[in-house]
């Protein structure tokens, strides 16, 4: 094919031009939080807004949240997730139309989940009735607050319904793959299927586990819906507080703002080094050195 | 395998199915519910009220959601049409600055739209693409591209050149290489990758809250008041009316694709 020397370069101007604009709102972001906003006559470089975030208790407070929602839900989606994989991969399912039950989830927006979730695990919702229609408890009050509570299990239960189908839906093409060509040859030779799992299915699944964990962490850790619809008033997680602060009638307020916006950003920029570190550590692989 | 772990295996298939599906059920249920009181499993009566409010004309839910679906549509068709240009740049190119674009792909999948939008407004309202639609577009196609991308990458790779090398060989102008075998291979990576810009932009409430500013009205924005408001029967209608939007674009989407390819079965539902 003749090749135009021009051509990729052509190709990509629209995704440069989005890029861009991508890039210049996180810049005028970050330098926002350093105190950088002519429009309101700040002209000086400072730390301050992050110093003032890590000692203002309810923005730490709201910044220890974030990391914990991020954590616990993104490391049992990951775990469940890899278990569901295996649970499809060794019923035979990893095809056809047992599939769309994993991609259902995917395709519910988070909003729509929050209203699942407190349909079911409210007070007065199904879960509830039916304990008490077991017997189980006597009360409304009786059954344990989920939604709305500072221990965030609303939130968790609502990102594991939609993170545990997307995990088990990254990995699950290559662990169908590893387990009919190198489980069977584990298995010919001796091994056990929990062996076969161990040691060769799953560290070879472990870079698409990783990737797959990086991306729910990243996402968990920045979104907003969730924790507005499902969270406690206090503390707020960083997404939800950061947009209060943007929206503050007082301007003086949108620096704190862009500070959570810094904070959940440097923990971003951390993701995208050892997301990068991963995929280099797969070419090698691919590539036959290690 | 055993036939105990067969069984168990079953048992823990239901197990996940049910959890997937009885949620939907449940609103399903509610949606039609005229009373429902505590502690009962099964409402006392039922009514078409929560269907009325949508499609009565008076809450102006239709309209919403014939121009969010639009809006969507139009974010899926320009993240397809750049998808697919970035994957043939990235499969079948050597240039500079390649790392750079692959960086840019993905981006905005690992940070935060909220950082994202928050940083951008000022420059919208500066640029005036806050408060419009054009500015939402824009914010949503952000979103969507690395998936796009990465879906057209990966069935560009797998597709080669080599077929439409040969047809210009033979004499094939570039317009039929492109309608008799570039755009048919391709198929079902654009149908998979137009449902996932599709989903990501309907499915959008921060970002279309932020930039759109409350004069951009999506369906996803219209209805995060009634999923606060405590009035199930409302919104849980509005979730039920959301989701079967959705399947139906998509059967759309893979109808419209069998037309051009007959043996394509590949798409988002298998």
């Amino acid at each position: 094919m003749k090749k135009f020397k021009f051509a990729p370069y052509l190709l990509n101007l629209p995704l440069a031009l989005l890029s861009l604009i991508f890039i210049v709102g996180i810049v005028n972001g970050l330098l926002q939080s350093f105190g950088l906003i002519p429009a309101l006559g700040l002209y000086e470089f400072t730390f301050k807004y992050y110093y003032e975030v890590f000692s203002r208790s309810d923005l730490l407070a709201s910044f220890g949240l974030s990391l914990y929602i991020s954590l616990a839900s993104s490391l049992l989606a990951a775990i469940f997730g890899v278990l569901l994989s295996l649970l499809l991969v060794m019923t035979g399912k990893a095809k056809g139309k047992t599939l769309n039950l994993v991609k259902i989830p995917i395709i519910i927006p988070h909003i729509v989940v929050a209203f699942f979730v407190i349909t079911i695990f409210s007070q007065n919702g199904l879960l509830a009735r039916i304990m008490y229609s077991l017997g189980l408890i006597s009360a409304q009050a009786d059954f344990p607050a989920l939604l709305y509570t500072d221990n965030a299990f609303g939130i968790i239960l609502a990102y594991l319904w939609k993170e545990i189908p997307f995990v088990a839906f990254f990995v699950i093409t290559i662990m169908a793959n590893i387990s009919s060509t190198l489980g069977e040859a584990a298995k010919n030779l001796g091994a056990s299927q929990w062996q076969t799992f161990w040691h060769v299915t799953l560290p070879l699944c472990m870079p698409s586990i990783k990737n797959a964990f990086l991306i729910i962490f990243a996402f968990s850790l920045g979104a907003y819906e969730l924790p507005y619809l499902l969270g406690a008033t206090m503390p707020k997680a960083l997404p939800v507080q950061a947009f209060i602060e943007y929206t503050h009638p007082d301007l003086l307020h949108r620096p704190y703002a862009m500070a959570l916006n810094g904070i959940m950003f440097f923990i971003s920029l951390i993701i995208v080094v050892l997301y990068y570190r991963l995929l280099q550590q797969n070419t090698r692989k691919v590539n036959g050195g290690e | 395998m055993t036939i105990k772990e067969k069984i168990v295996g079953r048992l823990l298939l239901t197990v996940f199915a049910l959890t997937v599906l009885v949620p939907i059920i449940v609103i399903l249920v509610w949606s039609f519910a005229a009373r429902w009181p505590w502690p009962n499993l099964w409402p006392q009566s039922f009514s078409l009220r929560g269907i009325q409010e949508i499609f009565g004309g008076y809450s102006g839910a239709l309209q919403v959601l014939g121009s969010s679906i639009v809006l969507s549509l139009i974010v899926a068709l320009l993240a397809v049409l750049i998808g697919t240009m970035t994957a043939r740049s990235l499969v079948f190119y050597n240039f500079y600055g390649k790392r750079l674009i692959e960086l840019g792909t993905i981006l905005p999948i690992i940070i935060p739209s909220t950082v994202f939008a928050m940083g951008v407004h000022v420059l919208f309202i500066r640029f005036g693409l806050a408060d419009n639609i054009g500015g939402v577009i824009i914010v949503h196609l952000i979103c969507a591209l690395p998936y796009t991308i990465k879906i057209m990458t990966d069935v560009t790779a797998a597709f080669g050149c080599k077929l439409e090398e040969q047809a210009s060989v033979l004499g094939a102008s570039p317009l039929q290489i492109f309608k008799e075998i570039t755009l048919p291979c391709l198929l079902p990576g654009i149908i998979s990758s137009a449902c996932m810009a599709y989903i990501l932009s309907f499915s959008q409430y921060f970002l279309t809250l932020i930039i759109g500013g409350g004069n951009v009205k999506t369906f996803a924005i219209m209805m995060v008041p009634y999923l606060q408001s405590g009035d199930r029967t409302i919104a849980s209608a509005y979730s039920l009316v959301f989701i079967c939007s959705t399947l139906l674009v998509f059967v759309i989407f893979e109808k419209t694709a069998k037309r051009f390819n007959k043996n394509g079965s590949n798409y988002f539902f298998v």
